[in-house]
């Protein structure tokens, strides 16, 4: 089943003509890997699909209903969940805050938006009230949803759970990168956007962030990646899906695309211009 | 930041925090002094008594409170230096409130905790006068307003009183002046919209009405506005033979000088509160022939005028102006009350409500009205003429 | 008709002097300099001396004031904004404020508080146009707003020191990187700003014939309107947005009249800002850049208390009025417990959800209005109205703030500060209701059930009361999934709103539960004064209220109790210094700001 589709996006800034007519499809449980070299509209992809920003033509559908223009904490409750490209977790919040906010569109009766003036009014003052009053099966949730926290959290092993009551801002980089996918999957999202979840990372922490991508394959999580080092995107995606100046280049079964030579046209005929191959050897230069 | 400095930061910050401590505790603790009523009335009789004055020394409107600060001084140095009151020296003490509510409430408090204290002079304006009332009220402590002129402020209670008229007299004396004795027909009023300019302007369009007069435009503009074009020119397209001015000096002088931008030069009337010596110091030529009528009047040939005038002009080197000259006589109402009746707060209060023939600078011989406001004002016609105030005898 | 464009145009040639020097600084050090219109009036008295006292020709006289207004700049600079430049705008926004109030404190004590004629030695010549007329001196001002403009931007674009000041302005820690003396930009434009204020206030000031020491207030009011209007950091901008802002004040004169004049002003402000949120000249842009990692601003360390202090702090606080029969302090403290309702409430806005709002004062005169309407003319009970009048401010609030929610920082902040004079400007136009400028009066006093509470004591223990009231309320919201919600819009706007955070429907939660205690705090002083009128509550009001919370510590109730304590009685208890009181209230505060910028009670996450 396909669970989302992008059909024939286009979107401008000023002159800038950044995305131009691209297609894409993910199916339930899939992994796709979206790259290409930079300002190849990667980014501007996701913020549309995240509902971050509006597409100026062209519609987008997550599970048959089409969300593309509408706020983008509309589109967080139909079942979207984003990672950001240089991380952006509550710096003043702690670890478990974080994560938990994550799972604010599944605090069911209580941060509905409510539909039309009155019906949002009154949802508001009843999100208030139970705010106030914290009656018992409010407070149970919490709890429940504490204990989910941790067992997200504890996919990172020992990294984060000692960590629970710190300040984000207090952690080193990339255990806030892990603390905004903990924050992502508390949202239980249909589907997980992750915008280079390694960038930044050494090999090592490369290589779990890695096996943590295929253990959330394996428990049937569908994910839309944008990512650079070649190595993850050969691991885990079922599909490649190569933008280049705002078109899909190519799209495929990652070993097809890799070899696909305007692919390697697409970089090398911009090595000049200082634009890196897709090599996860010269990636990691990329964003210290 | 290093430990080292983050150490004295820290050492500096917790210092701070105790001086500001300590301060409060100050606060609480020294001011708590109140004698208590037991003391002896030996003491009592060698004590000077004191007359608490709530008002503005700092803040917007700090220059009406240091002109009442110097009628006060006068009224006290001739007090004391004719043996004072009952043979006790009077003295005051002037809390500044910045005219702000927030803080008359807590000096009222004060005052009313502090049995030296006989009676009250202030607040500034009618907020920061009214929102200390009750207090006054119900702790049995005379508040003698001295500016305020709000219909309401007297009707707080028993203990509330003042020396200034509420416009009742005011309005219609300057409506006649200018319907009857200038013969205008078309006016045109601008007024301050505050609850003086609102009241004042209500009773002089009522007068002048009643009178024959047209009233063409009649409109309020904001306590900070600076810019009169846009109003005169509509003042102007009505057409009017006379542009009336319920304004106080700072604003009044500004109109006048923006007249002349729009080409509006119809006779100015307006109302007494422009009378002072900085009206025509920041007006200059523009308030050339400008008419009011006010209840005090340096050039006044009344005795006790020129007597006030003449000591203040000494004391200040500097013309009083009407501020100073309610604040003297607010001191002197009061000590004649006391002379006479005590200075028992509820003498003073019944004391206020007998007297008869107080003397006065602005009133004369007056007494008090049942609505606990002096009785019966006069007020003189004037005109600006060669950069002074004349009196205007048409 | 072509006489008001031509009155608007004229004012608005006032209005452009102080927005150019306004959006100058914003554009260079990233805050709205509340010392501007200071700095303006200290050109003034400067220009004043020279021409009342030393009888100065004019040129010579202009040229002390660019020497002496650029010098008071580069005090305030070094004073009041370099050592806080860390730590935010928030905390400069307040540093500014101080060192104005510093200011206008000092003038006053030496020259005095009187108003002061200052005549234009300029040639009295002047023309006229249609029905008004222009003076040589509305084209000298003229010539000199456009001329500085230009000169500014020769110096910025054609300079290499102007170049640095660009820099500085775009991203001060890359400038710093690039070898740029970001501390010499600074104090080059603060003094070049000073400058430049010090003549907009000689130039003002012999226009109205008129200078004052509080003078500089309505031109920082009037010149920040008109930066915003045209986007704050934009010079053209400004220009433009001060000419709109003109023309808009002398037609709502004519149309509407003079007391709607400031109240047009802000609807202007806010229908542009809702359609150009960035204002008039501006260019769009779509998405703000994702900001780069690592730059989280920590709140530093709390200080802590052990278990029992803070019950046993509120036990004797609610025992006092047994052992203190002076009612002075306890007057003075029961308005501290009303402020300290306000600043908790505030605290909501400012330090939970990390908006700026200068409007507080708003939501405290909603609340009393509706409560002195509620009671005096529909008989309600006192004890009723203390829970029907905050649900119907906070009502009207949320409703008047809502277009507005959307702006960001400092542009909600000063829309804010307008929403809030708005609400007493409406006081007093709508004189069928509030009795306009009258105001209300004879308001009966707090009482339950008959029984008045006059006393001071009774007085206290009523405020201590619902002061609990909303510490609880507050407290419980804070530790709830709200609190974390609102937290995380402080944090990261847009991070929070991508996993469903609505923010419009967050801030107004925020703005309805701050602007519901705000005006039970109304509320209690309204019935406590008896007597209400439009300027009961100022705008003063809202920069104390904002000042105690972040002297006590933003996000903390407690510290805003105590922000509020302290704020109330340290004005009380240094009485006995007289005109010098202000100043030295001032002097603390900046010195409370550098040395625990994250208040005395930090938030404790």
């Amino acid at each position: 089943m396909i669970l989302l589709s992008v059909r024939n996006v286009h979107k401008r800034f000023g002159g800038l003509h950044a995305l131009r007519g691209v297609n894409l499809e993910l199916e339930e449980g899939e992994t796709v890997a979206i790259i290409g070299p930079n300002g190849a509209g990667k980014t501007t992809l996701f913020n549309l699909i995240s509902c971050e920003d509006s597409p100026d033509e062209g519609e987008i559908l997550l599970d048959g209903h089409r969300i593309d223009g509408l706020p983008a904490h509309l589109a967080a409750a139909h079942g979207l969940a984003r990672t950001f490209q240089n991380g952006r977790v509550f710096g003043n919040l702690t670890v478990l805050e974080n994560v938990l906010l994550g799972a604010h569109t599944r605090l069911h009766g209580l941060t509905d938006p409510g539909s039309r003036l009155a019906g949002s009014v009154l949802a508001a003052l009843r999100e208030i009230a139970w705010s106030i009053i914290q009656p018992r099966r409010f407070r149970r949730r919490e709890a429940e949803l504490t204990e989910e926290a941790r067992d997200i959290l504890s996919l990172f092993g020992e990294r984060l759970i000692p960590r629970l009551h710190q300040p984000a801002y207090s952690l080193s980089y990339a255990n806030r990168r892990r603390t905004e996918l903990a924050r992502a999957l508390a949202l239980r999202p249909k589907v997980l956007l992750l915008d280079e979840p390694t960038a930044g990372m050494n090999p090592t922490e490369t290589e779990e962030m890695t096996e943590i991508i295929q253990t959330l394959q394996r428990r049937g999580q569908s994910m839309l990646l944008i990512e650079h080092k070649l190595d993850l995107v050969m691991a885990v995606a079922d599909r490649v899906v190569a933008l280049d100046a705002g078109e899909v280049l190519v799209s495929g079964r990652p070993e097809i695309v890799r070899s696909d030579p305007r692919l390697v046209e697409a970089y090398v005929g911009r090595r000049g211009a200082g634009h890196s191959v897709p090599d996860s050897a010269v990636t990691l230069q990329k964003q210290a | 930041m290093s430990a080292r400095v983050r150490f004295f930061s820290r050492i500096r910050s917790v210092s701070l925090a105790s001086v500001v401590f300590t301060l409060l505790l100050t606060s609480c603790g020294i001011s708590g002094t109140s004698t208590t009523p037991s003391d002896s009335a030996a003491q009592e009789a060698k004590s000077p008594v004191v007359i608490g004055v709530s008002g503005p020394l700092t803040g917007d409107n700090a220059e009406y409170g240091k002109q009442w600060r110097k009628g006060i001084d006068l009224a006290l140095k001739e007090i004391n230096a004719n043996g004072g009151v009952k043979g006790r020296k009077l003295e005051y003490v002037f809390e500044d409130t910045q005219s702000d509510p927030k803080q008359t409430p807590a000096v009222a408090q004060k005052f009313v905790a502090d049995s030296k204290i006989a009676a009250v002079i202030g607040d500034f304006s009618s907020p920061a006068s009214m929102a200390a009332s009750p207090i006054y009220q119900r702790a049995g402590l005379v508040q003698l307003g001295i500016t305020n002129s709000h219909p309401d402020f007297t009707n707080t209670g028993d203990y509330i009183w003042s020396n200034t008229s509420n416009q009742k007299d005011d309005a219609p004396y300057l409506a006649a002046l200018a319907v009857q004795k200038l013969n205008k027909k078309r006016l045109a009023v601008l007024y301050l919209n505050t609850d003086w300019g609102k009241t004042t302007t209500e009773l002089f369009v009522g007068k002048a009405k009643e009178l024959g007069a047209e009233v063409v435009v009649q409109e309020g503009y904001l306590s900070n506005e600076k810019d009169f074009r846009p109003i005169l020119t509509k003042a102007r397209d009505a057409n009017p033979d006379a542009l009336i001015l319920i304004s106080y000096y700072n604003d009044g002088a500004l109109i006048a000088q923006q007249r002349d931008a729009v080409g509006l030069d119809t006779t100015v009337v307006a109302i007494g509160s422009v009378y002072s010596p900085q009206f025509i110091k920041l007006g200059g030529e523009a308030v050339e022939g400008v008419y009011t009528a006010t209840r005090f009047y340096p050039g006044d040939p009344r005795p006790e005028v020129q007597r006030f005038v003449q000591a203040y002009q000494k004391e200040h080197n500097e013309d009083p102006d009407s501020f100073s000259a309610v604040a003297y006589d607010g001191v002197r109402i009061l000590a004649q009350v006391m002379e006479q009746y005590g200075t028992d707060r509820k003498a003073i209060r019944d004391g206020l409500g007998s007297i008869k023939d107080l003397d006065t600078v602005l009133y004369g011989k007056a007494s008090f009205g049942p609505d606990r406001r002096l009785q019966n004002p006069r007020f003189l016609p004037l005109v600006v003429q060669n950069g002074r105030f004349e009196l205007w005898n048409p | 008709m072509w006489d008001q464009l031509l009155n608007g145009l004229v004012i608005g040639n006032l209005y452009a002097l102080t927005a150019i020097g306004i959006t100058q600084i914003y554009g260079v050090a990233g805050v709205v300099n509340f010392a501007h219109g200071s700095v303006y009036m200290v050109g003034a008295y400067i220009g004043w001396m020279a021409i009342a006292w030393l009888h100065w020709p004019l040129v010579p006289a202009i040229l002390l004031v660019l020497a002496g207004s650029a010098a008071i700049g580069l005090l305030v600079e070094r004073a009041a904004v370099r050592p806080f430049a860390r730590a935010g705008s928030t905390i400069l926004l307040l540093t500014t404020i101080a060192a104005g109030l510093i200011m206008d404190n000092a003038a006053q004590i030496i020259w005095g508080p009187q108003t002061q004629a200052l005549r234009s030695p300029l040639p009295q010549w002047q023309f006229k146009l249609g029905g008004g007329t222009v003076s040589f001196l509305d084209l000298f001002i003229l010539a000199a707003g456009v001329g500085t403009a230009l000169l500014l931007h020769l110096f910025l674009y054609r300079s290499r020191a102007g170049w640095a000041v660009r820099a500085t302005a775009q991203d001060r820690e890359a400038a710093l990187q690039m070898g740029v003396d970001v501390n010499r930009v600074s104090s080059l434009s603060f003094a070049m700003a000073g400058a430049f204020a010090g003549l907009s206030g000689l130039l003002v000031g012999l226009y109205f014939n008129n200078i004052y020491p509080t003078m500089g207030a309505s031109a920082t009011l009037k010149g920040t309107t008109a930066a915003l209007l045209g986007g704050l950091g934009n010079v053209p901008g400004a220009i433009l947005g001060a000419y709109v802002l003109g023309i808009t004040e002398a037609f709502s004169v004519e149309w509407l009249g003079s007391s709607f004049r400031n109240l047009m002003a802000i609807v202007l402000l806010i229908g542009v800002l809702i359609f150009r949120p960035n204002g008039l000249i501006s260019a769009r842009r779509a998405l703000n850049p994702e900001p780069t990692a690592g730059t989280f601003i920590p709140h530093g360390r709390p200080l802590r208390f052990p278990r029992w202090l803070l019950p046993a702090v509120t036990v004797s606080a609610m025992a006092l009025p047994l052992f203190l029969s002076n009612p002075y302090p306890l007057q003075v403290l029961a308005i501290a417990w009303v402020f300290g309702l306000m600043a908790v409430s505030l605290n909501l806005i400012s330090g939970t959800t990390g908006q700026i709002s200068l409007g507080h004062a708003g939501f405290v005169t909603l609340g009393a209005y509706a409560s002195a309407i509620l009671t005096s003319r529909l008989g309600l009970p006192f004890s009723l109205s203390l829970l029907v009048s905050p649900f119907l401010a906070a009502a009207i609030g949320v409703l008047l703030c809502y277009p507005a929610l959307r702006l960001r920082g400092q542009y909600l902040a000063i829309t804010t500060m307008g929403l809030g004079e708005a609400i007493s400007l409406i006081a007093l136009n709508w004189e069928g209701v509030t009795q306009g400028p009258l105001g209300i009066s004879n308001i009966q006093p707090p009482g339950f059930f008959g029984y008045p509470i006059v006393s001071p004591a009774g007085m206290y223990l009523l405020a201590f009361a619902v002061l609990l009231i909303g510490v609880w309320v507050v407290h419980r919201l804070s530790r709830s999934h709200l609190g974390r919600a609102l937290r995380a819009m402080r944090e990261d706007e847009v991070a929070a709103r991508a996993f469903g955070i609505g923010l419009a429907r967050y801030k107004s939660i925020a703005f309805g539960v701050s602007a519901f205690f705000a005006a039970a705090a109304g509320v209690l002083l309204a019935h406590s004064y008896s007597y209400i009128a439009p300027d009961t509550f100022t705008f003063a009001l809202s920069i104390q209220v904002l000042t105690m919370i972040i002297l006590g510590g933003r996000d903390n109730a407690v510290g805003a109790v105590a922000g509020a304590v302290i704020l109330i009685a340290l004005p009380e208890s240094i009485r006995f210094l007289g005109e010098f009181r202000f100043i030295l209230y001032g002097l603390l505060l900046i010195g409370m700001l550098r040395f625990r910028p994250y208040g005395l009670f930090n938030s404790a996450t």
